[in-house]
């Protein structure tokens, strides 16, 4: 919990922050707009009182009613990690400005969150699939996405799969479902 | 269309597709569509005297499925493209819908050598989310099994680095040192490989007799085996001269290229999680972090030898100062941890392997982030490989030390 | 509810010969005559009529699979009219058996006990199968170790028809049989026998080097005694063309 690292962040990109930043355990959390990255990202990457040049994480978060995109970052002037949250990504036409110019490392990691979430990032030279077929046409991680089987339904939840002796919800229609002899 | 076909023939490759699907069929390397975006369609058009190369899914030495489709003129790569996805398993989905404890038989099978690391960073970010605090003795445990787990895949590494350059032997070798070790972990875990060991508090069983003796044998002679490995190859000239020069990365590029682990600690910078974001009991513990200025294939390599040295020191110190005690915290058996977000990482042998885990108070986790190291790591393949002849692409994919589970998840 | 079963013939075991029970009966006057039935108090299942109430099910899947006609009656044994089985026959099983060189086809995890396999400590170069052969067109086993997904399962299809006859299939671990852990994913496919005949199925996640040479030692039986997919397959080139 690095309440200097807090304040910097607050005094550099005050204006710029959607709520306030939020610290738990060893990570500082901070949220801006899909337009901001570019530059939110460039300062902390080259202003020598942050210096955040290793991008450890870059994911995509489908909360439900907004897309969001999570950039971690490392410095060695700071113990903490520092999550950028890119919030406000609209669930229709996600879009976000790549962060490919400061790190090529990313290029992958925001392949497979256009892959996964349907997240367009804007200025990645190879926005592809990476990891489905080609003309694959849902985005499986999105909430969405249903997986076809009753794992979404979890034993947590009260469900006893095995003690319910019903056809499966996704069973083909001519399935014959075994019935106890009724001797 | 036989007017095309024989202009086609004729004319030089400025339309590869025409002649290709008139040759081949459905099997050349070039995507039946046109190029999407501008990496593609710089990658699939041909200059004079160029040809692609698949180097298909299955390939003896790719580490696993992934598929590269070479573009080559005479016998040097002029650039390269990997396909993945030919080991997707939707594990982020998976993890979804089902309890924070089976996420630990599903992230187990991403980078099967080191299977323990990739429990490791899930289980942490569970107990972030739960404010759990982990006894003493489990964190020691936790280490001891992750540093065996480490010189075991380092072992492995170094005989699929030998394997790729074409030597038969020490493959072999690697293996009976892994499956000493591999035993070892079998006797705590009752697992040879995807352990399931680690659960969220703790560990899931305490060491034994057996796991303890074998340790003790093991630990005798490892250090002269470990060097008798070792000099069979780094005495090699036709190795060290295959390596030495080759895949080139220095600071910059390295970081650019988010690049952790071994890989980036052979271009000079001393980042290791273990030191930099220190996690568990590292921070009571002795240990050097290898370093070497060079940055090339011979680099990786040898900083991943000098990392199974400090991983005996870790084992030896672990033994020495395990204390007693429980070995896992006192947890409801269903866990709802209150809504929050935690990232954790850890060094695996790898990079950093990381865990971004978000809760949404139910007892399932809302996302499960996995952010793998090789995944990351293969991307500098396509960067550093053109220039070099074709053999030394296999040099290069197996200095940077990826597993296809983690690529694909 | 009383600790005694309800036997079909009541008495102890005075009726030695009883029909349809294959139990092992002890002799007249023993206490074990009765065996102890600990009857289920410790849950109820929510469904009255699952589990059948309790009892053993008769019609096991073995008993539907003989009354169906999906067995094949006549097993490809060497028939009198079928194949006149000649000592060069059974001099070359024993050469397919004892040299039967697999596909380096390792997708995931259970590659790396594959390859622990094939190494010195559990070597399975004893039974003649160390070279794993890189080019399809020279292996005689397909070893799929490893979860195959939908993307791979073109590649893996098309090597199994680039290889010639004879050739079988093995699914080693869990992921090959059945769709293992990942059974409920998207992007998997749930056990390689979808996709194409499997010869022998060696469970296990991984399963262990030891139990796959016990499948590959299963093989080299079925190799032996012509049993699996091998009668059904033709006698001579069957690659597809422009394989």
């Amino acid at each position: 919990m690095d309440r200097a690292l807090k304040r910097r962040l607050e005094a550099r990109f005050g204006e710029r922050l959607l709520g306030p930043i939020r610290q738990r355990h060893d990570e500082t959390e901070i949220r801006v707009a899909p337009g901001d990255v570019p530059e939110v990202m460039r300062a902390l990457h080259d202003e020598p009182e942050f210096r955040f040049e290793a991008l450890m994480d870059l994911c995509g978060v489908d909360t439900g009613s907004v897309m969001q995109t999570v950039y971690h970052l490392w410095s060695e002037t700071t113990p903490d990690w520092l999550r950028v949250v890119a919030d406000g990504l609209s669930r229709d036409d996600p879009r976000v400005p790549s962060v490919t110019f400061l790190w090529k490392g990313a290029e992958w990691q925001e392949r497979e969150a256009y892959d996964m979430f349907g997240i367009a990032f804007e200025g990645n030279r190879d926005l592809r699939r990476i990891y489905m077929p080609a003309d694959y046409t849902s985005f499986p991680l999105r909430k969405d996405f249903f997986l076809p089987d009753d794992a979404a339904r979890s034993p947590g939840g009260g469900v006893r799969h095995l003690e319910q002796a019903h056809a499966p919800s996704n069973a083909t229609p001519g399935a014959q479902v075994r019935k106890a002899p009724s001797s | 269309m036989s007017a095309d076909l024989t202009t086609a023939r004729h004319a030089s490759s400025d339309d590869p597709r025409v002649m290709l699907e008139e040759e081949v069929g459905v099997f050349a390397p070039i995507p039946p569509y046109p190029p999407r975006t501008e990496r593609e369609a710089e990658f699939y058009s041909l200059g004079d005297g160029e040809m692609f190369i698949n180097m298909g899914p299955q390939h003896p030495s790719t580490h696993g499925v992934l598929r590269v489709v070479l573009k080559i003129e005479g016998e040097r790569v002029v650039d390269l493209d990997p396909v993945l996805g030919y080991l997707h398993r939707g594990v982020e989905k998976l993890c979804e819908n089902a309890d924070y404890h089976h996420t630990i038989a599903y992230t187990d099978p991403l980078e099967y050598v080191s299977a323990l690391f990739n429990e490791w960073a899930p289980v942490m970010a569970f107990e972030k989310l739960m404010d759990v605090e982990v006894p003493r003795r489990a964190e020691y445990i936790r280490v001891l099994s992750g540093e065996l787990n480490r010189v075991a895949s380092h072992a492995l590494f170094m005989g699929w680095m030998a394997l790729d350059l074409g030597g038969l032997t020490p493959i072999l070798w690697s293996f009976i040192e892994r499956d000493e070790i591999v035993d070892m972990l079998a006797s705590l875990t009752g697992q040879r490989m995807l352990f399931n060991y680690f659960r969220i508090g703790g560990v899931n069983g305490d060491l034994n007799h057996e796991f303890m003796s074998r340790l003790g044998a093991w630990m005798s002679k490892a250090t002269s085996q470990i060097e008798a490995n070792q000099a069979l190859l780094n005495e090699n000239e036709i190795f060290v001269r295959r390596m030495r020069g080759l895949g080139t990365l220095d600071r910059e590029a390295a970081f650019r290229l988010c690049m952790t682990g071994p890989n980036i600690r052979a271009s000079g910078v001393p980042l290791d999680m273990r030191r930099a974001h220190p996690y568990s009991v590292y921070p009571d513990l002795e240990f050097d972090i290898p370093t070497r200025q060079e940055g090339d294939c011979l680099a990786r390599y040898l900083v991943r030898l000098d990392e199974v040295k400090q991983s005996l020191r870790i084992i030896d110190q672990c033994l020495h100062d395990m204390p007693d005690g429980p070995i896992m915290a006192k947890l409801p058996r269903l866990m709802r941890p209150r809504p929050g977000r935690a990232y954790a990482a850890v060094e695996g042998p790898r990079g950093q392997y990381a865990t971004y885990a978000i809760s949404d108070g139910t007892d399932q986790p809302f996302r499960m982030r996995i952010h793998d190291p090789s995944f990351v790591h293969l991307q500098s393949v396509g960067l550093l490989t053109p220039g070099n002849l074709v053999a030394d692409t296999m040099a290069i994919m197996a200095s940077l030390d990826p597993i296809m589970g983690g690529v694909d998840k | 509810m009383a600790l005694t079963p309800d036997r079909p013939h009541g008495g102890a075991a005075a009726e030695s010969g009883s029909q349809g029970s294959t139990a092992i009966e002890p002799a007249a006057g023993h206490d074990v005559v009765v065996p102890i039935v600990v009857p289920n108090t410790m849950w109820e299942s929510v469904d009255p009529l699952a589990y059948l109430g309790g009892r053993a099910d008769e019609n096991t899947h073995l008993r539907q699979l003989e009354s169906s006609d999906l067995l094949r009656k006549d097993d490809a044994r060497w028939g009198a009219l079928d194949v006149i089985p000649t000592k060069a026959d059974y001099v070359l099983d024993l050469i397919r058996a004892n040299s039967l060189w697999p596909l380096l086809s390792g997708l995931a995890c259970c590659a790396i006990e594959m390859m622990s396999a094939a190494t010195s400590k559990n070597d399975m170069d004893r039974w003649g199968m160390f070279p794993f052969r890189a080019s399809p067109r020279q292996a005689d086993v397909l070893i799929v170790a490893g979860t195959l997904t939908t993307k791979m399962a073109g590649p893996l299809i098309r090597l199994w028809e680039q290889m010639p006859e004879p050739k079988w299939c093995v699914a080693m671990g869990d992921c090959t049989c059945s769709g293992g852990r990942y059974k409920r994913s998207y992007s998997t496919i749930q056990g390689i026998d979808r996709v194409m005949p499997v010869d022998v199925y060696v469970p296990g996640c991984p399963p262990r080097p030891e139990g796959l040479i016990y499948g590959m030692m299963k093989l080299q039986q079925l190799v032996l005694e012509r049993r699996g997919h091998w009668p059904e397959r033709a006698v001579g080139p069957t690659v597809p063309d422009g394989i």
